[in-house]
């Protein structure tokens, strides 16, 4: 018992690794093709990211003269930090060897780290556009990571723990909890957070190479072959954990909370349909929006701070004890 | 006394006061009925416009203002809403003169006088005569005595309603005081309506003193409006809104349900928000929504006050009828919750204070009061900062039983000295008059709460006595200070000089008002500063007087030194007019009586000592 | 209605109460403030017909209803009104977009402090009201420090916009925080302090409306710092 439990944990933990590194490059030709679509452009198809990806890892790698091993680390450690999240987040099963240590301050540190990463190699190119668009991503994640952190502290008042497996089982056993205003209003403020992290419209526009605006592409500008498929690679990632983080939270349904692999695979099922779903929409909504200007980022980032807040005093004041 | 007449007595000063608004209001929709229908109107309103216009006209009649300005003007107040309704006599100390049996049609107001011997109650009946059938036909007979008819009149002609309206409510307030003041230190408070009025001998106090200082400063109102130019409509609106004002204080000063209390506050603020607002200029404009808008919050913290009051005296077991019963409350406070207490006693300070000129939301009186017109400006200096501050006596006494007496004390005494502070700090810089006027309600207000601090009896009985004394001298000044503006055509202090050679009556009235808010002997407030001053020198917070008494002599060094300026020197104009100009019978009659009655009140409290130290018990309480 | 059911829809009520002052804070544009205040008021009316239903109290409704009216209805409509008074039509020839006239442009605070000051105050809002819930916690009390936060979130407003009509939204979030306070605390206040509450306030945004007219008139524009005539 005990023996099969941990064989369909681990194996838990490898689908969802497995799932989010060659999903990551799917969700993000979905979204352009959604995009495409709407925008009334036949659009490249879904699986173009991937052909991008192979045409990058068969160039010879380059680095710009002058640059450290900060500028050759930092797509690693996106990669391998973001790897470590989608194991850790219970995203198709909370019964993993690994969810004891799913803990919501681990995630975010982790997540922290790969911004770092990549910032510090921005910096390391020592060219304008890496230092400004470096500058400009650590103020955002300045204000996102706090965002984040209350955002799901809000939501572990219920559960008791700011372990993720239990708040995630909470939410399944007790669906109540996600309508309550704290639910809400930490969802709400966990989205834009999402948006911001990951670069998407309204904080920043994925698809410019308008050197002013630019945020995250600023900072990976001297990138090239296969190092620039590694960042790529790691954004992409990093969006599919967030929004399969994000559909956890709001939606658990169907996450297993058992060792039973069919349950694993529905739930592997389930996940990807929701991840795509997410993505879809956000492309949608994205052909609706401007970008912001980058002073009124603050603004918007200071909202879902407050949001978050809010969450987490409404649930000490409105349902807690 | 039977429970009609004290239903009679609880009702008249707020209902004498809206059937007047009313008539005006009437009168108003009546004469557009008759511009409607040609100059049959305007030739009968003619001759009584010049009737109206001389009295008044005399401080205008001086070079740099053409005569020809008041030519019209008058005939707004002249219009009023009609002339001759019977019952329209109305002088404090008179009974109201009445159509015997006259249509009594049912509607609620007055107008026949009680035919009692000795209680001077007023009888129900038809209202505002005026207003429902007032033609012009009814029985003219309303000579004031000892008032023959004014130089320039042609004739015996009966003055225009518009001045003798206006003192039939409060007059109708001061009877109404003046009998409950007979009944009340005897038999004790009286309620009416199922507990929603109430009076006691804090009410009384204060319904007197509302209708003193309403009676002094609606006598000036005609005389102000004639100068103002100000045209009919808004001639008329402007006394539909001093009525309705008073009404609003008097409901206030009855209420015995501390949400009506609120309500009746917060309407004195809406009402009068025009009133300030009353000549659109750019100042006024401003002043106008500094005001709405800070006393508006302000009194809503008053409101949140009261609301976690109710819920503390629900949760003390206290039903819902009575659960914002005064009353009731003061005699079951020991039962309220004492932190929810504590924090609805802290925001009625806040939000009463505001009302009452204390600091820190204080910032729209000085604007309000120099913008306002000058009888309003008296109102609102004299009573409503006073009623306003009674109110908040009234929670004082269910806080002091709830929490003991340290909480208010603390709290009332430090907003005091604040609030002094800013006032002395304030004056001292001061450079317009009626700016140092407000300055200076500020720091009799935080007197007031100093003494309410102190809490003893005799420091009680003084805080009330101070705040008719208070009422009655800055009423008589800041109608002063309007003829000041009117003679000097300016109300800053730098360009007003030797007013006592210019206008000798004038310069003398605005003198003797300032020397009694300095607290100078003869006047009523010299004995309420010694019975505070006394009073907090013996229990109260010693530390608080002891810097109180410093800023008040910054303050009292300020306000001599500037009304000194004012008054003394050579007139401004030196070659071309020796003779003084004098100020008409009119516009001095309110500000002689005033100062009179302030006087008096320093001299002895009279027939009103019973009733001044029964109040100063209630507040003292239970 | 079971008790968790009451529960959850008190406490969603709430939520949607205090996050559309939020949102007032977060807002520029005066004619969506005024339109998220409406939506403040249905959600005032919603918690104010729950208690109803919840004590069986029909005259509750009916106070909801009319709460409802006002403030959801009557006052939005009057403060729109406030907003286009006074400006040539969008037909008109000689129309032009004033954009500091309809847009809260230059908060004394900007808006991501604002926005954090929002959640300070909601803080000390909820360190405030401890007592009162302690008095007796049942789900309504537990939703007090919403109205407290409300409240303050109100006077911020007050304070900091530079508008006169955000001014009076201010002012108006400060009273739908005293209504609901009163509400979640003791059922709301007896009848006739409700109306006379009601009827005040309707008189004072009336009052507020004619006097922004005027200042349109007098000024020229509806900037409260514009307003420097009188000072010391």
């Amino acid at each position: 018992m005990n023996g099969t439990m941990t064989a369909t944990g681990t194996a838990a933990v490898t689908l969802q690794v497995a799932l989010v590194a060659a999903g990551a490059p799917l969700l993000a030709g979905l979204m352009r093709q959604v995009r495409a679509l709407l925008e009334g452009r036949a659009g490249p198809g879904v699986t173009q990211p991937f052909r991008d990806l192979r045409k990058l890892l068969r160039k010879e790698a380059v680095t710009p003269a002058g640059t450290g091993s900060a500028f050759r680390l930092g797509p690693l450690v996106l990669v391998a930090t973001t790897a470590v999240v989608a194991a850790l987040v219970p995203l198709a099963s909370t019964a993993t060897p690994v969810s004891g240590s799913a803990d919501l301050i681990l995630v975010v540190a982790l997540l922290g780290l790969g911004t770092v990463a990549l910032a510090l190699a921005g910096l390391d190119t020592g060219t304008a556009f890496g230092g400004m668009g470096a500058s400009r991503e650590m103020t955002v994640a300045a204000l996102v990571e706090p965002t984040i952190l209350l955002a799901v502290f809000a939501l572990s008042i219920p559960a008791g723990s700011t372990n993720l497996s239990a708040i995630v089982s909470g939410g399944i056993h007790d669906p109540v909890r996600l309508a309550s205003p704290a639910g809400l209003l930490s969802t709400a403020a966990l989205a834009v957070a999402v948006l911001a992290e990951t670069g998407r419209l309204p904080v920043d526009n994925p698809a410019t190479h308008l050197e002013l605006t630019m945020v995250h592409e600023a900072m990976v500008l001297e990138y090239a072959g296969p190092d620039l498929a590694l960042v790529e690679l790691g954004s992409q990632m990093r969006l599919t954990v967030l929004l399969g983080l994000l559909a956890s939270l709001s939606a658990p349904w169907g996450i297993a909370t058992t060792a039973s692999p069919a349950a694993l695979v529905l739930a592997l099922v389930l996940l990807a349909l929701k991840v795509a779903l997410l993505g879809a929409a956000l492309a949608a909504a994205e052909v609706f929006w401007a970008k912001l200007r980058l002073f009124r980022v603050p603004e918007l980032l200071a909202g879902s701070f407050l949001l978050a807040l809010l969450a987490v005093t409404a649930s000490y004041f409105l349902t807690g004890e | 006394m039977t429970h009609a007449t004290t239903a009679l007595l609880l009702t008249a000063p707020i209902v004498v006061p809206l059937a007047t608004s009313a008539a005006y209001a009437a009168s108003g929709l009546r004469d557009a009925k008759a511009r409607a229908a040609g100059a049959a109107a305007l030739g009968h309103r003619t001759p009584r416009q010049r009737g109206a216009a001389a009295p008044v006209a005399t401080l205008v009649l001086r070079p740099g203002h053409g005569p020809a300005t008041y030519g019209t003007t008058p005939a707004e107040t002249a219009d009023g809403p009609s002339y001759g309704g019977p019952g329209a006599r109305a002088w404090p100390g008179t009974r109201p003169g009445g159509s015997p049996g006259g249509p009594g049609t049912g509607s609620d107001g007055i107008a026949g006088p009680d035919t009692g011997p000795g209680a001077p109650a007023w009888s129900r009946g038809r209202p505002a005569a005026p207003a429902g059938t007032g033609t012009g036909a009814g029985p003219a007979g309303r000579a004031r005595p000892g008032r023959g008819p004014r130089t320039g009149a042609p004739g015996p002609v009966p003055r225009p309603l518009t001045g003798r309206l206006g003192l039939v409510s409060p007059a109708a307030i001061l009877t109404c005081g003046a009998a409950l003041a007979c009944t009340v230190p005897d038999s004790g408070p009286v309620t009416a309506y199922g507990r929603l009025l109430r009076a006691d001998a804090l009410t009384v106090w204060m319904l007197l003193t509302v209708g003193a200082v309403a009676c002094l400063a609606c006598a000036a109102n005609p005389a102000h409006l004639a100068h103002e130019r100000t045209d009919e409509p808004a001639a008329r609106r402007y006394h539909l809104l001093v009525h309705a004002f008073l009404a609003a204080m008097s409901a206030a000063v009855l209420a015995a349900n501390l949400g009506v209390l609120w309500v009746a506050i917060e309407a004195t603020t809406i009402v009068t928000a025009f009133l300030v607002g009353h000549r659109r200029t750019r100042a006024s404009v401003e002043a106008a929504w500094k005001y709405v808008v800070i006393c508006s919050a302000g009194i809503a913290l008053a409101f949140l006050g009261t609301v976690l009051l109710y819920y503390a005296a629900r949760q003390a077991g206290i039903p819902e009828a009575y659960a914002l019963d005064w009353q009731t409350l003061a005699a079951r406070a020991d039962r309220l919750d004492p932190s929810v207490t504590r924090l609805a006693t802290g925001l009625v300070v806040l939000g009463f204070g505001a009302k009452a000129g204390l600091a820190p939301l204080h910032a729209w009186l000085p604007d309000a009061h120099s913008q306002a017109p000058a009888p309003v400006s008296a109102l609102m200096s004299g009573v409503l900062l006073s009623v306003a501050f009674a109110g908040l006596l009234r929670y004082k006494v269910i806080a002091d039983a709830a929490l003991g007496a340290g909480f208010t004390r603390t709290l009332l005494a430090g907003v005091a000295v604040v609030t002094l502070a800013l006032a002395a700090a304030l004056l001292l810089a001061q450079r317009d008059c009626k700016r140092m006027l407000a300055y200076s309600s500020m720091e009799h207000m935080s007197l007031i709460a100093l003494g309410t601090a102190a809490g003893s009896p005799l420091a009680l009985s003084a805080v009330l006595l101070h705040m008719a004394g208070h009422g009655l001298a800055k009423t008589v000044a800041f109608c002063a200070s309007g003829h000041i503006a009117r003679l000097c055509g300016t109300t800053r202090i730098g360009r007003i000089r030797g007013l006592l050679a210019h206008s000798p009556c004038l310069g003398t009235a605005f003198a003797a008002a300032v020397v009694a808010l300095l607290g100078l002997p003869p006047f009523g407030l010299f004995a309420s500063e010694l019975g505070i001053a006394r009073a907090g020198f013996l229990s109260g917070p010693r530390w608080a007087l002891a810097a109180a008494l410093v800023l008040m002599l910054a303050a009292f060094a300020a306000l001599a030194a500037r009304t000194a300026r004012m008054l003394l020197g050579p007139p401004p104009g030196e070659d071309d007019e020796a003779e003084p100009v004098p100020l008409g019978a009119d516009a001095g009659a309110p500000l002689v009586a005033g100062l009179a009655a302030c006087a008096a009140l320093g001299v002895t409290t009279g027939p009103l000592t019973r009733l001044l130290s029964e109040a100063g018990e209630i507040i003292g309480g239970h | 209605m079971t008790d968790s059911v009451y529960t959850q829809l008190l406490d969603l009520a709430c939520g949607a109460f205090l996050l559309a002052a939020v949102v007032v804070l977060w807002l520029r544009q005066l004619s969506s403030i005024v339109r998220v205040f409406a939506l403040q008021g249905v959600a005032l009316a919603a918690v104010a017909a729950l208690l109803g239903l919840h004590e069986d109290r029909l005259g509750l409704l009916a106070v909801a209803a009319g709460i409802g009216l006002l403030r959801a209805g009557a006052l939005p409509r009057l403060m729109l009104r406030a907003l286009t008074t006074g400006t040539p039509h969008r037909s008109h020839p000689h129309y032009q977009e004033d954009v500091s006239e309809t847009r809260e442009t230059q908060p004394l605070v900007n808006v991501a402090a604002s926005l954090l000051s929002a959640a300070l105050l909601t803080l000390l809002a909820y360190a405030v009201s401890r007592p009162l819930v302690e008095l007796n916690p049942t789900p309504a009390t537990r939703a007090l420090p919403v109205g407290l936060a409300v409240v303050l979130i109100g006077f911020f407003t007050l304070v900091t916009r530079r508008r006169a009509l955000a001014q009076m939204v201010g002012f108006l979030l400060l009273d739908n925080g005293i209504t609901v306070t009163a509400f979640l605390a003791a059922s709301g206040v007896p009848l006739i302090v409700e109306l006379g509450v009601s009827f005040d306030v309707l008189l004072a945004v009336l009052v507020l409306q004619i006097l922004t007219t005027r200042m349109r008139a007098a000024f020229g524009g509806t900037g409260i710092d514009d307003l420097r005539e009188l000072r010391d």
